[in-house]
C-alpha cells in the first residue's frame, strides 16, 4: 500500500494505492489518526487506486470515522468503485460513510 | 430482469400498436434482402418466374410460422425473443449443391434433415455446453455480422451485378444509410424507433425521383396478381447420404448462430445479464430446427434465426415479442399477396444494402462483446483468433482452398461455416490438458497476496471463467487466508484447491487448526471497532455472503472451508 498526502485548500487529501489488509491497515490507521488529531479538520480519503480492502481495512475506516465525529471533524471518501465498491456494499458500509464520486466532489463535500 | 439503458421496449413489454406495426414493417424490410436465397435456389434449377414466386411465397409462410414459434414465451418450443428466421447463407451452399445433384426434391429433403439435426442438437445442448462456450457463440455472431456486412456492401457497390452502379445509386445509398444513422444517433424518441423504415422509404423516394426504377420493374409488379393461394406443385422430397456432411455442418453452424442470437437477446434485455440461459437457448434451437423441417416439408430453402433482426432490434431499442407476433401475421399475409412480395423483391440494392449494413454493424459489435465476456488465456485467444482468421481467409482468398480434398470442401464454403467449425475443433483440442482442479500449497513463510490472486487469475483464464466470479473467489481466498493466519494459528502449510466446470466453481481452503467462524449475521459497528474479534466476525460474515454457498468442517484437527460459486 502506498499513501500520498496533500493539502488542497483546507482539506487534507489522503490517496491510497494498492491493498488495505491486516498487514497494511495499521499504517493507514496511523496516518488517519495523525490527520484527524486536531479538532474540526477535513480529510478526504481518495480510494480510486485502491485494489483490495479486507475486514481489517474496514475496521480502520470505522475507527477513523468515529474519531472524526467525536472531534467535530469531517471524513469523506471518494473514488469508491468497481470491486472495492462491491466490498463496501457486501459489508454494509456504503451508507456508513460520506461517499462521493470524484476527488473534486470530495473536496467540495469535505470543505 | 432489469432493462438496460437504451432499450425502449423490453421483450415482455407491449408498445403502442402503431409502434408494433411500424417495427414489424421495418423488420420485414431488413429481412427482404435475404429473400434472394430462395430465388437463387430456384434459378439453380432453371425455375420459371412462377416457380421462383412459389418458393418465395412458401418462404413467407415458413418465416411467419418460424417468427411465431421462436417468440413463444412458454411451452417446450421458442426462445421467447424477437429473433425470427430468415432464408440463410448457411444453408445456401449445400442447397445449391443439392439442387445440382438432385433438383428441388433433394434440396427440400436435405433441408428437412438439417432441421432434424438441429432438433437433436437442441436436446443435447446442456451437455454440450462446455463445447459451446460464450466466446464461440460470440465468434459466430461477429463472423455473421462481418459476412452480412460483406453481403450488404456487395449489394450496395453492385459487385457481380449486371450493371455497374452510377452516381444516382451512390446518392440513394448515402441518403438511405445517412437517414438511418442520423435518426438513430441524434434523434431521440419516436423516430429512432423506426429509423430503418424511414431510411428505406427515403431510399425508395430518392430512387423514384432519380428515375432509378426500370419500366420492367413496374411491368412485373403490374402483372403479378394481388392475391393467390400458395401452390405446392413443386414440392417433393429426396435424400442423399453424400450430402449428410454439408447439411450436418450447416445445421451445427445454424445452431451456433441461434445460440449467439438468443444469448444476445438475453443480454440486450437484462442489464444484469451474467450467463446464458440454456433453457431459452435450447427452446430457440428447437424452434429453428422445427422451422427448417417445415421449410423442407413445404418446399423452400433452409432458414435460420436472423442476426440482422437482433441487430435491428438493438439499434432501435424495440425488443418486444409483440413485434414478432405482428411480423408473423404480416409474413403469412404476404404469402397470399404476391404483389407485395414482388415490391419487396424489387427493392433497389442501394436501399437494401445500406439497411443490411446498418444491422450488420450492431451484430458485429455484439459478437465482440459476447466473445470478451470471459477471461481469455492463450488457449482461448488462439481458439478465437485462429478461427476468426481462418474464417476470413475463406472470404479473402476463396480460390486458395480449391485444392483441398473433396470431403473437406463442405466446411470451406464460407467464413460462417469454417470459422465456427475451426473454433469447435480448436476448443476441443485446447481443452486437452486443462486441469479441472488446481491445487496450491502455501507455506506460511511464503504468503503473498499477489501469489494468491495470481493463482485465481491464472486458473480462471485457463478455464474461461467469468470475471465477476473469479473476483469474488479471489476475495474469499485472500480474506479467508488472512483471517485464518490471524485467528486460527494454523500449524503447517495451507492447502488450496479450486475446481471448475461450466456450472460451478468450488474453492477449498484446508489447514490444521481450529475452524473459522462464519456468522450469518453482520456484527455491529461497535463490535467491529471494539476488538479484532469483531473484525474477524466481519470477515467471516463477508466470506459467507460473497459465496453462493459455504461449508466449514473440522475433522481430526484439520479444518476445511468450502466456498461454492454458481457459474
Amino acid at each position: 500500500m502506498d499513501l500520498r498526502e496533500e493539502k488542497v485548500g483546507g482539506v487534507t487529501v489522503v490517496e491510497v494505492k494498492g491493498r488495505i489488509d491486516s498487514t497494511t491497515a495499521p499504517a493507514l490507521g496511523a496516518r488517519l489518526t495523525a490527520s484527524l488529531v486536531a479538532p474540526k479538520v477535513r480529510v478526504l480519503l481518495d480510494l480510486s487506486r485502491l485494489e483490495y480492502i479486507s475486514s481489517a481495512g474496514f475496521r480502520i475506516l470505522l475507527l477513523a470515522a468515529k474519531r472524526a465525529d467525536e472531534a467535530g471533524s469531517r471524513l469523506v471518501l471518494c473514488g469508491v468503485s468497481g470491486k472495492v465498491r462491491q466490498l463496501f456494499d457486501l459489508g454494509g458500509f456504503l451508507d456508513l460513510f460520506t461517499i462521493v464520486g470524484s476527488r473534486d466532489e470530495g473536496i467540495a463535500a469535505a470543505g | 430482469m432489469r432493462k438496460p439503458t437504451g432499450i425502449i421496449y423490453g421483450v415482455d413489454e407491449a408498445p403502442p400498436r402503431m409502434v408494433v406495426a411500424l417495427s414489424a414493417l421495418q423488420q420485414l424490410g431488413v429481412m427482404s434482402i435475404f429473400l434472394i436465397y430462395p430465388v437463387l435456389i430456384g434459378r439453380e434449377v432453371d425455375g420459371a418466374p412462377r416457380l421462383v414466386g412459389d418458393l418465395v411465397s412458401m418462404s413467407f409462410l415458413v418465416l411467419g410460422f418460424g417468427a411465431l414459434l421462436q417468440a413463444l414465451p412458454r411451452g417446450p418450443v421458442g426462445s421467447g425473443f424477437l429473433c425470427q428466421p430468415v432464408p440463410t447463407a448457411i444453408y445456401l451452399v449445400p442447397s445449391l449443391l443439392a439442387a445440382r445433384q438432385g433438383g428441388l426434391p433433394l434440396v427440400f429433403g436435405m433441408t428437412a434433415f438439417a432441421g432434424l439435426v438441429e432438433v437433436a442438437l437442441s436436446r443435447a445442448l446442456r451437455k454440450l455446453r462446455p463445447l459451446f462456450p460464450p466466446e464461440i457463440a460470440g465468434l459466430v455472431v461477429a463472423l455473421i455480422g462481418l459476412a452480412t456486412g460483406a453481403v450488404a456492401i456487395r449489394a450496395t457497390l453492385g459487385v457481380g451485378a449486371p450493371t455497374t452502379p452510377g452516381m444516382s445509386d451512390a446518392v440513394v445509398a448515402a441518403a438511405t444509410l445517412g437517414t438511418m444513422v442520423a435518426l438513430n444517433v441524434w434523434w431521440g424518441g419516436g423516430l429512432r424507433l423506426i429509423c430503418v423504415l424511414i431510411g428505406m422509404i427515403a431510399g425508395y423516394g430518392v430512387t423514384a425521383v432519380l428515375g432509378g426504377f426500370r419500366q420492367a420493374d413496374w411491368e412485373t409488379l403490374a402483372a403479378t396478381p394481388w392475391m393467390t393461394i400458395p401452390r405446392l406443385d413443386h414440392v417433393g422430397w429426396a435424400f442423399d447420404a453424400s450430402l449428410v456432411i454439408p447439411f450436418g455442418v450447416a445445421a451445427v453452424a445454424a445452431t451456433l448462430k441461434v445460440i449467439g442470437n438468443v444469448t444476445t437477446c438475453q443480454k440486450l434485455n437484462d442489464a444484469d445479464w451474467v450467463r446464458a440461459d440454456m433453457t431459452s437457448i435450447s427452446r430457440g434451437v428447437l424452434a429453428d430446427g422445427l422451422t427448417n423441417t417445415l421449410a423442407g416439408a413445404l418446399g423452400t430453402g433452409g432458414v435460420n434465426s436472423a442476426s440482422a433482426a437482433v441487430g435491428l432490434a438493438n439499434a432501435t431499442g424495440i425488443l418486444s415479442r409483440q413485434v414478432a407476433y405482428a411480423l408473423a401475421g404480416l409474413l403469412v399475409f404476404l404469402a397470399f399477396l404476391p404483389k407485395l412480395g414482388v415490391l419487396l423483391f424489387l427493392m433497389p440494392s442501394a436501399v437494401a444494402g445500406p439497411a443490411l449494413l446498418f444491422a450488420a454493424t450492431f451484430m458485429f459489435v455484439n459478437g465482440l462483446e459476447i466473445m470478451t465476456s470471459r477471461l481469455l488465456d492463450a488457449r482461448r485467444t488462439f481458439v478465437i483468433g485462429l478461427a476468426f482468421m481462418c474464417g476470413l481467409a475463406i472470404d479473402f482468398f476463396p480460390g486458395a482452398f480449391a485444392q483441398f480434398p473433396g470431403w473437406v470442401q463442405p466446411v470451406l464454403v464460407s467464413s460462417i461455416v469454417l470459422g465456427p467449425v475451426m473454433a469447435l475443433v480448436l476448443n476441443g483440442l485446447f481443452r486437452l490438458g486443462i486441469r479441472k482442479t488446481q491445487k496450491m500449497v502455501l507455506e506460511q513463510a511464503q504468503l503473498d497476496p499477489a501469489t494468491i490472486e495470481a493463482f485465481m487469475e491464472t486458473s480462471g483464464a485457463e478455464w474461461g471463467a467469468r470475471r465477476d466470479v473469479i473476483d469474488r473467489a479471489s476475495f474469499n481466498l485472500t480474506q479467508s487466508i488472512e483471517t485464518i493466519l490471524e485467528s486460527c494459528d494454523p500449524q503447517g502449510p495451507l492447502e488450496i484447491e479450486a475446481s471448475f466446470d461450466e456450472f460451478n466453481l468450488d474453492l477449498r481452503v484446508s489447514y490444521v487448526g481450529p475452524p473459522l467462524e462464519l456468522p450469518d449475521k453482520r456484527p455491529s459497528n461497535e463490535e467491529i471497532m471494539a476488538s479484532e474479534e469483531g473484525q474477524r466476525k466481519l470477515a467471516g460474515f463477508m466470506l459467507r455472503r460473497y459465496a453462493d454457498r459455504v461449508r466449514a468442517t473440522h475433522k481430526a484437527g484439520r479444518s476445511t472451508i468450502l466456498f461454492h460459486f454458481d457459474h
